[in-house]
């Protein structure tokens, strides 16, 4: 029942590879603790939200004060170990009286709905003072979670589908209910763990929430075997993927990393409470060139992201619209069981009565997508490869018959995307560059995963603008892990969209592949790490191409 | 002050080395005479003309490398002269017959570490405290962030790590010399009783120990083809050299480890690859730098093998002892 428990768990989940034995510790943790902990403990595994209540940069100051340590020596240390809350747990060890541990048996409950939030209420003089305390008080296993959690940048290599799976087990009820409820806001008290771990399924109580995501997969070629006519084509759309629900007349927009995002958008919530009737709508939110009737580059769409609370200006500027690809619920009837062709024939005519029944005008920023007929596979090519003149990423294709299940399910949705040679990576080595990018950090190296580990797979130099090179120059500073030389490794953080030509197998370098004009084409700041792509990856596209 | 020349030992073509009695200490490259620190590999050439080590230190080193090397051995604290400087071996407490070396001429004392450590180690003599003028000093660990655990709580995590997945074969990754004879002291001290294999080149270091006469627990030397069943439960002690190829295949559902320092930072014990890792050394954490350098009375200090940046500057700041710079 203690915070120790969950620095166990975090020990644990951090040193298994094998997601079964994972799947089998939360288990384990989850029977072993109350549902108070439990809440808490899967609110931080979800990464739901870790607020930081202070920086790393402060948390290095205030040791240095407290214990009279140089800030250079700390600064030197970080290089090596790039996380402010482990440097100094690895700093406080032996430095705290072990007599004084008083907090030895503090809860989780009680460190993050007491402790913490006593905290942010002090002024600065009294929380140093309390940080110290808390320091001296807690065992010296608890430093690591404590300091992480003060500074929001609590990790563990779990997923939210390895929650979901290891609930669905230790009540033996299907991932797809647990995953449904564990969507959305998702508030720790002994209520929400309760209501997660009911054997009872009662659907009213996941009014609130949004349906799990069905994701599409990269396209395999015994796709073209079957007939054309069994499918749906739709363009991709790069833009944030959105389930729009309006139920018992309130709207709210969540996004797929779950986020209910309704502040962002004012625009978009005001136009749809108009509509009359209650919907789940799936679709896309973009920056919208209503002139030319495409979307706008991603970069304008991050403008609006997150900004909460956008000017008018700011909303003229950027003008959303939301593309409904598909109609999940209507007027409380869940009718994802039903075919897409079928779900698309009502989508249709519920948006032509939504058009004309609806007194404010809404198709300024609401509209459902085009439908592409090609008339075979070669047709369908070609339509892909003119996905870039519309400002799309390629196709969307769809099978007729299928239903609308959750997460990236097999052999019903496929993306057909327009160069397939790209892949996301992780930025790992930078060097300096020379000439006119001299002083600043240009030449970077890309790495995909093998199992657990990073394998640089390419170095590129050209893509990003001078202002992301400068961010991201001022980034690798304090991200250097070790220098070689001119050669900074660095903090495994940030991830990149890498494009290239040409991609063959090569004897020459590590990852056993080589690629050919390899360039930046996105900074993924949404992405995290273990989002990026794996050497497998890598070769799946080599296979395709030869 | 004096130039590098003149110093008794400087670095010549990135080795130590004592002009006045043209001797070398742990040479990467043939030399006419080469004093010995240890027998690990990386402070051990072959081709040279003469070895002088402590005892244990050649009876390892023929072991490992055969028995055509002339080496010429003494004991812990014996003296001996070499062009009118005088020489002797103290114990380091790195691994089995691992070693300081004095040098004192002139008056002037000089004390090469060798690669050390402070705590506690039942397969070999403790660290001396041995006082000098001048200290050359490794600094492999030369940062705060760096503190061991005592190594009976690191066995015992050991220990739960093998029972804690008993269906599983757990291979453990660690030098096969020095490292490996440790673990296997400490971890037949816990609670896991069950089975210990070892790998051939482990086997071998384990026997030239207990012909010193260090008592090191018996194991199985691995097969390549050992039934699945048969190692359910136990633990293999491998070198880290067979991580990385295909040698992991002759197992099946297996959990992996690392015993390094390196292992207490987390991204480092992410990227190593290993399931887990456990932070235990046979180099001295930063607190053990420390002491050692505060008790030699030395004067004046330099660092090799590590990076000594951060190090110099704090001892420079913090204790007020003079740092020097070889010139490479």
């Amino acid at each position: 029942m203690s915070l120790k428990k969950f620095s166990e768990l975090f020990g644990d989940l951090d040193s298994i590879n094998s997601t079964n034995n994972k799947i089998e510790v939360l288990k384990n943790y989850f029977l072993s603790n109350d549902p108070i902990d439990n809440s808490w403990a899967i609110y931080l595994l979800t990464g739901k939200r870790n607020k930081r209540l202070i920086s790393g940069r402060y948390l290095k100051n205030l040791f240095s004060q407290i214990y009279d340590y140089p800030q250079w020596l700390i600064d030197t240390c970080y290089l090596k170990v790039g996380d402010s809350a482990e440097v100094i747990t690895l700093l406080l060890k032996n430095k705290t009286n072990s007599r004084k541990k008083k907090l030895s048996n503090i809860s989780l409950n009680e460190l993050l709905s007491e402790t913490i939030p006593a905290l942010s209420k002090l002024n600065e003089e009294e929380k140093n003072v309390e940080i110290k305390n808390l320091w001296e008080t807690l065992p010296e296993d608890n430093h690591l979670i404590f300091n992480k959690i003060l500074t929001g940048t609590f990790r563990v290599g779990v997923s939210i589908g390895l929650i979901t799976k290891s609930i669905s087990k230790l009540i033996n009820i299907e991932e797809e209910i647990i995953s449904h409820r564990l969507m959305g806001d998702f508030k720790p008290s002994i209520d929400s763990y309760q209501f997660l771990i009911n054997k009872n399924i009662n659907l009213q109580e996941l009014n609130s929430k949004p349906f799990p995501f069905l994701l599409a997969n990269t396209i395999e070629d015994k796709i073209f075997e079957n007939s054309i006519n069994d499918f749906q084509f739709e363009w991709k759309y790069d833009g944030i993927r959105m389930q729009l629900i309006k139920r018992s007349g309130n709207v709210s927009l969540w996004t797929r990393g779950q986020e209910l995002v309704n502040e962002s958008f004012p625009e978009l919530v005001e136009k749809m409470s108009h509509i009359k009737d209650d919907f789940v709508l799936d679709g896309e939110l973009l920056v919208w060139n209503f002139k030319e009737q495409i979307a706008f580059d991603f970069s304008l769409l991050q403008k609006r992201i997150n900004r909460k609370s956008p000017t008018r200006t700011i909303q003229i500027k950027y003008p959303i619209i939301f593309i409904a690809y598909d109609l999940l619920e209507i007027n409380g009837r869940d009718i994802r069981e039903i075919k897409l062709e079928n779900r698309r024939i009502e989508l249709e005519k519920y948006f032509s009565k939504w058009q004309i029944k609806t007194e404010n005008n809404i198709s300024d920023i609401f509209k459902i997508c085009d439908l592409i007929f090609p008339k075979d596979w070669p047709d369908a090519l070609t339509y892909k490869e003119k996905s870039r003149e519309n400002n799309t990423e390629g196709l969307i294709i769809k099978k007729k018959t299928s239903i609308y299940s959750s997460g990236r399910k097999k052999g019903i949705w496929w993306k057909y995307k327009v160069d397939p040679m790209q892949l996301d990576a992780v930025l790992i080595y930078a060097k300096g560059g020379s000439g006119r990018r001299a002083g600043l950090y240009t030449d970077y190296s890309f790495a995909l995963w093998k199992d657990k580990e990073l394998i640089k797979f390419a170095s590129a130099y050209s893509g990003l603008t001078n202002i992301e090179i400068k961010e991201l120059d001022k980034w690798i500073r304090k991200n250097t892990i070790e220098k070689f030389g001119p050669v900074r490794s660095l903090k495994p953080e940030m991830v990149f969209e890498i494009s290239f030509e040409k991609i063959q197998i090569s004897n020459r370098h590590k990852s056993g592949i080589a690629v050919r004009f390899p360039r930046i084409t996105k900074w993924r700041k949404d992405k995290k790490i273990n989002d990026a792509d794996s050497l497998e990856n890598a070769y799946e596209l080599m296979k395709k191409i030869s | 002050m004096r130039t590098k020349q003149e110093y008794l030992i400087r670095y010549k073509d990135g080795n130590l080395y004592c002009e006045l009695a043209d001797i070398w200490i742990d040479p990467s490259k043939p030399v006419k005479k080469a004093l010995i620190t240890h027998a690990h590999f990386d402070h051990f050439t072959f081709g040279c003309e003469e070895y002088i080590s402590t005892k244990e230190t050649a009876i390892l080193l023929k072991e490992r490398v055969g028995d055509n090397i002339k080496i010429k051995t003494f004991e812990y604290g014996e003296e001996f002269k070499i062009n009118g400087i005088n020489i002797s071996f103290h114990p380091s407490g790195h691994i089995l017959g691992s070693s300081q070396i004095r040098f004192i001429f002139a008056e002037e004392k000089w004390l090469i570490s060798g690669d050390f450590k402070l705590q506690k180690d039942q397969t070999c003599k403790p660290y001396e405290i041995v006082k000098t003028d001048y200290l050359i000093s490794e600094c492999t660990f030369g940062l705060p962030i760096f503190k061991w655990d005592e190594s009976n709580k690191i066995a015992n995590d050991i220990s739960k790590w093998i029972t804690n997945s008993p269906e599983k074969t757990s291979l453990l990754f660690c030098y096969s010399l020095g490292k490996a004879q440790r673990l296997l002291n400490e971890i037949s001290q816990t609670n896991f009783k069950g089975n210990i294999y070892s790998h051939g080149s482990i086997h071998k270091m384990n026997n030239s120990y207990r012909e010193i006469g260090i008592d090191i627990k018996d194991t199985i030397k691995i097969e390549n083809k050992k039934k699945i069943d048969e190692l359910k439960g136990s633990l293999i002690l491998l070198p880290p050299s067979l991580s990385k190829g295909s040698y992991l295949k002759n197992f099946k559902n297996i959990q992996t480890a690392f015993a390094s320092g390196w292992m207490s930072i987390r991204a480092l014990r992410k990227r190593s690859g290993y399931d887990k890792g456990f932070a235990i050394s046979d180099h001295a954490d930063w607190d053990g730098i420390l002491e050692v350098v505060k008790k030699s009375e030395a004067k004046n200090v330099f660092f090799h093998h590590g990076d000594s940046e951060a190090l110099s500057k704090y001892l420079v700041e913090k204790e007020s002892i003079n740092v020097l710079l070889f010139g490479k």
